[in-house]
């Protein structure tokens, strides 16, 4: 059976209009999406049953052990960490809020290690942004910082900007101007018709020059700024100047560098400046398909993106202190629940350490290196395969994921609901 | 010799997300890309292993070249390998410094260890599949 | 069969022609009866004041904007914050709380219904989704059209079917309620930076203008039989010198309907500004009421400002610029591909500010001087005046003149040159209020038809008895108890149920969400219209398969269908 308008679960470009053909409970093939979501679509590596560590070796479990130690574990910490969710559906999310509110822990996603610095920056000087298709249909240049579409959003380029025509620009190739800054060279540098190449650390610099030349100061600038020479400088903020509708997409590359919050508060003034002129917008590249959605749901919910410690009854957010990241390596969570992501593979070594000393328990799909850590792992079914639910484009436009066949696992929403529901009852 | 450890996202690592036991995933998680004049500097060829150290840490990968990177400077892509040697220090922003960590790098014989036994000595117990 | 039986209650209900009266109010099973059902649970109101539930016709509660108002403010999150306690969950913000805090804070106050003032269609199901975790008030969305592209095409081929064809579909596919114009034309243009300084000036690339827009939309309504009419946030909110947009907005109404009016203007005390700068910046308030009680088919409500802090919130993002080059605080843009835009940025409200003083009298003299309150609802388009937790000081201002004199001892001494308010003796009365409040959001709505906003038999058992007993106490001289009464209820019933009670809140809750379905003949059906589907697939990044809020989304829905004159 082949099902159209697929929603692809992997990146934050969330494309939906992928053809999956499907046969039974295994997906045979997968057109329209790139190398990434083939992969995802006709991967089939997950883990079959739950599984827990005893002592230096694992055994299957059922379900309903699972989920009610995983209960257990959560009921005995006094300061559980429920982490991960951007690899799952809102619905699930919104759960997990509600678990960490009863629980009184902290609940994290992997905005912590991503774009968490866009979000301090953004509450610090707002967020002048637009939906992708504003984009597509308008935009003639397109800035790329810190930023590898064609690494890790492989459709970004084809669907919403270098080669996707619009309303406003019927020949987008020709009509658009692409700029990228990054500290080296990648698949997506060589596609700009100008490439700023950076030194490391020193994108906050070029962001204040390019700022001082927006302003009309030209003349402090010296003759190179980080590795940027000053006519080239010129060059692209006279392109960013001239434009019709600019749009800045920025990436990790500025986020976790050097300055980090403070780069993406210059990246945000620097729009901001730019609007006095023109029309220009920013947007982070955001990783996870639905990491926007954690952020979403998280905030509806309790008030913040990210980072949120329910320990004192109300929400309370200190990113810095109440991240993920800072709470392991202070040894200070004595339980973790991960969803839908591998903070093993993606947290500094010290965070893999804690979480291999304390309960940690895992919900997702396949063994990942946070397995290695756990004591038990529950497998559920993937969110756009055989499990449905609502997710947020990095651009905040919300489309519900598709389920393509009834498998046998049960979904994040189940599994955690039937969590929430043995620690309700304990908790009163 | 010393060098700057940049991390990030790239497709292969992408495209072996939900295989992290398998042989390709580490490939491409535990390749360490150099700009060739400094291969030739620490004599080590594509597919040499070397062992990476940092302040918190050391872990051996397998090197590959890229002249897009400049001198001094490597790249791995996001993974437990480069997280064996990155700092949980987030100076009071959650966020690790994931793009600057200085390593120093030379040529070894020890094997790249796999996924598994790499997270045995962080405490865990290898799960094989 | 649950009931409930209020005895007695002092009763307004305007809709039904009951301006206070002892009486009592029997329920059986969500609705008002003739009669309860024997083991009905009783509750004695003492003679308290009893009104159908609030209704709340503009406000911003959910949806992409307000969740980035939060989003982008921990400071306004840390300004209020509650404890996860009995059936509530933790809540926090001030001027934008988060979900349930704006649906406890509501169900407090007696509110049991609340329209969300502007949800962009491309991102409705996040709008429902948060409806969903507003659990104690039935939801509706005002869907914006301002810069809708299919239908700036129909304005501009002047084909008023295919516009009304474009907003059933539309509203249909994304469950929305009634057309919501945001600075129509003004939004598109901002797709290129710029803006609408007329009625007349023409929209880029589209050669339309806002006067075409709104006059096709206001008729694209009525053909469609839809319950609300047009609501319109005019062209060129906060800038002095605006009120002339706004009467040459009210002089193209037509009186299209006989059960409400043709037009709801929202948040006029923004576009009744007279003077030219900052600098002169003065009332107007006189030339709009005087056309407002001269045009009985146009409806507004009040868009009052409050002293304080607060966050500005609307889709129309050309002023939301304007807004941050005054204030240099924060900025948030987002535009919406082929519909309409956004902005956020928080202010304060400050009585040293002239400015401010001046805009706080244009709203009050709007409610003074509008003869009929039917025409005049209030408001605060929470939160760009005021968060809606400023509604019952507004009640205490309009029912008391000695209030507003306090009032006047504290703001800009200035301000009496510039604004009537001071020269004006009207106190409203309780019967006002309950039409302000309830009453005339349920007409205005064209929600009467599904039992809301009255209390006889049929009607919804939405209720609100306040600690106030009107025959006892003097509003103009004791308004600070009609400021508490009406900050908290005794007892809120949302369906038959009590769900408040004396500021707890005391049941989850589980709301509705309503929404219009105009029932289209084959051809004006757009699901199917070549040219439709086509622009759609090319020049939205969504597909339109995948672009209508599945029925998931809303666990409770109340469709309201009509037949189009199509």
């Amino acid at each position: 059976m082949k099902i159209e308008d697929v929603v692809c679960s992997f990146c934050g470009c969330l494309c939906d209009d992928l053809v999956v053909e499907v046969e039974g409970t295994r997906v045979i093939s997968v057109e329209n999406g790139c190398t990434l979501a083939s992969e995802k679509f006709l991967g089939d590596h997950r883990l079959k049953t739950p599984i827990r560590r005893d002592g230096n070796s694992w055994t299957k479990i059922s379900y309903d052990e699972a989920i009610a130690e995983t209960a257990e574990i959560l009921l005995d910490a006094d300061r559980p960490l429920l982490y991960g969710w951007s690899g799952t559906f809102g619905e699930a999310q919104s759960v997990g809020v509600h678990l960490a509110e009863i629980l009184g822990a902290v609940i994290d996603n992997t905005s912590t290690v991503c774009h968490g610095p866009s979000i301090l920056a953004i509450q610090e000087v707002g967020h002048p942004g637009c939906t992708l298709g504003q984009v597509k249909n308008r935009a003639d240049v397109v800035v790329y910082w810190g930023a590898n579409p064609v690494d890790a959003h492989p459709r970004h380029m084809s669907r919403y900007t270098t080669y996707c025509d619009g309303f406003f620009r019927k020949d987008a190739f020709k009509d658009r101007k692409v700029i990228v800054v990054d500290v080296r060279d990648t698949e997506s540098s060589i596609l700009a018709d100008e490439f700023v190449k950076v030194n490391p650390g020193g994108d906050y610099a070029v962001l204040s020059a390019l700022r001082a030349i927006v302003r009309g100061k030209r003349g402090i600038i010296p003759p190179e700024v980080e590795g940027v020479s000053r006519e080239q400088l010129f060059r692209v903020a006279d392109i960013c100047m001239s434009a019709k509708f600019g749009a800045v997409f920025f990436g990790v590359g500025l986020t976790m560098a050097p300055g980090k919050n403070k780069n993406i508060r210059n990246a945000i003034e620097f729009t901001e400046e730019l609007s006095r002129h023109t029309k220009f917008t920013i947007s982070p590249m955001r990783g996870h398909w639905n990491v926007y959605g954690s952020n979403e749901v998280f905030t509806w919910i309790s008030g913040y993106p990210y980072a949120v410690d329910f320990a004192r009854g109300i929400a309370f957010y200190n990113p810095g202190e109440t991240t993920s990241v800072d709470i392991l390596k202070r040894g200070e969570c004595d339980a973790c629940l991960v969803v839908a992501s591998d903070p093993g593979a993606h947290f500094p070594k010290e965070c893999a350490e804690h979480l291999a000393r304390i309960p940690t328990v895992q919900i997702d799909p396949h063994v990942n290196v946070t397995t290695h850590l756990s004591r038990i792992q529950i497998p559920v079914a993937v969110a756009g395969i055989d499990a449905e639910g609502t997710a947020y484009r990095m651009d905040g436009v919300p489309i519900r994921t598709r389920k393509l066949f009834q498998g046998q696992y049960p979904d994040d929403f189940e599994v955690l609901e039937k969590i929430y529901a043995i620690v309700k009852e304990a908790k009163g | 010799m010393k060098f700057l450890l940049n991390t990030g996202r790239t497709i292969r690592q992408g495209s072996f997300v939900e295989r992290k036991n398998s042989p390709s995933y580490q490939t491409a998680a535990a390749t360490i890309f150099m700009n060739p004049v400094d291969m030739l500097e620490i004599m080590v060829e594509e597919g040499d292993h070397v062992r990476v150290r940092s302040d918190v840490g050391e872990v051996v990968m397998q090197v590959s070249p890229d002249v897009g990177l400049p001198r001094w400077r490597v790249f791995v892509s996001l993974g437990p390998y480069s997280n064996h040697i990155v700092s949980a220090e987030t100076h009071g922003t959650g966020m690790p410094d994931f793009k600057v960590t200085p390593v120093s790098i030379e040529p070894t014989d020890d094997p790249v260890l796999p996924v598994g036994t790499l997270m045995g000595l962080c405490g865990g117990v290898p799960y094989e599949d | 069969m649950s009931g409930l039986l209020i005895k007695n209650a002092f009763v307004i209900d305007p809709i039904s022609g009951v301006k206070g009266e002892i009486m009592d109010i029997a329920i059986c099973d969500g609705k008002i009866v003739e009669e309860a059902p024997r083991d009905a649970e009783i509750i004695d109101a003492k003679g308290h004041l009893t009104l159908p539930g609030g209704i709340d016709s503009h406000s911003h509660v959910c949806g992409t904007k307000v969740n980035f108002g939060r989003y982008m403010s921990p400071e306004d999150m840390r300004a209020g914050r509650t404890a996860r306690k009995g059936v509530m969950h933790v809540t926090s913000g001030y001027s934008v709380p988060t979900t349930f805090g704006n649906s406890y804070r509501y169900s407090t106050m007696g509110y049991t219904t609340v329209l969300e003032g502007a949800m962009a269609p491309l991102e409705a199901r996040h709008t429902h989704e948060e409806f969903t975790a507003t659990p104690h008030q039935d939801m509706l969305a005002n869907t914006l059209f301002d810069g809708n592209w299919s239908v700036m095409e129909a304005v501009r081929e002047k084909d008023v079917k295919r516009a009304a064809a474009v907003v059933a579909w539309t509203l249909s596919a994304v469950k929305g309620f009634a057309i919501k114009l945001t600075n129509p034309g003004g939004t598109e243009a901002w797709g290129w930076g710029r803006d609408m300084s007329t009625i007349h000036d023409v929209v880029p690339n589209f050669e339309v203008t806002p006067a075409e827009i709104i006059g096709t939309m206001i008729r694209a309504n009525e053909l469609l039989n839809l319950p609300h009419s047009v609501h319109l946030h005019c062209n060129n909110l906060g800038v002095p010198g605006n009120y002339r947009t706004t009467l040459d907005t009210i002089s193209l109404v037509p009186d299209l309907n006989k059960d409400r009016q043709s037009l709801y203007l929202t948040h006029v005390q923004f576009h009744s500004y007279g003077g030219t700068t900052w600098r002169d910046i003065c009332s107007k308030s006189e030339d709009i009421t005087r056309t407002i009680n001269s045009t009985p088919h146009v409806v507004m409500d009040m868009g009052q400002i409050m002293f304080g802090r607060t966050t500005t919130m609307t889709a129309d993002g050309p002023m939301e610029f304007k807004l941050y080059m005054l204030h240099h605080n924060k900025w948030s843009n987002h535009d919406v591909e082929l519909e309409t835009g956004s902005g956020i940025i928080p202010v304060y409200y400050s009585r040293k500010s002239l400015v401010n003083c001046v805009m706080w009298a244009i709203g009050l003299e709007l409610a003074l001087l509008t003869k009929n309150p039917w025409q005049c609802l209030l408001s605060t388009d929470s939160p760009n005046g005021a968060p809606f937790i400023k509604y019952p000081e507004i009640i205490g201002l309009l029912m008391s003149r000695r209030f507003r004199e306090n009032e006047r001892k504290m703001i800009d001494p200035r301000t009496e040159h510039f604004v009537p308010l001071f020269a004006i003796d009207r106190e409203l009365e309780w019967y006002d209020i309950a039409v302000m409040t309830r009453a005339g959001q349920a007409k205005a709505l064209g929600i009467t038809r599904i039992g809301k906003g009255y209390l006889t038999p049929g009607a919804e058992a939405d209720v609100a008895i306040y600690p106030i007993k009107p025959g006892e106490i003097d509003p103009s001289v004791e308004y600070q108890q009609v400021v508490a009464g009406f900050s908290r209820t005794l007892y809120t019933i949302k369906r038959g149920r009590v769900v408040a009670r004396d500021g707890e809140v005391v049941v989850e809750g589980a709301n509705s969400t309503i929404w219009s379905k105009s029932n289209v003949p084959a051809e004006y059906d757009m699901g199917s219209d070549p040219e439709f589907t086509r622009k759609f697939e090319q020049y939205y990044t969504v597909r339109m398969r995948n672009y209508p809020v599945q029925e998931v989304y809303l666990p409770r829905g109340k469709m309201i269908a009509s037949e189009a004159f199509l």
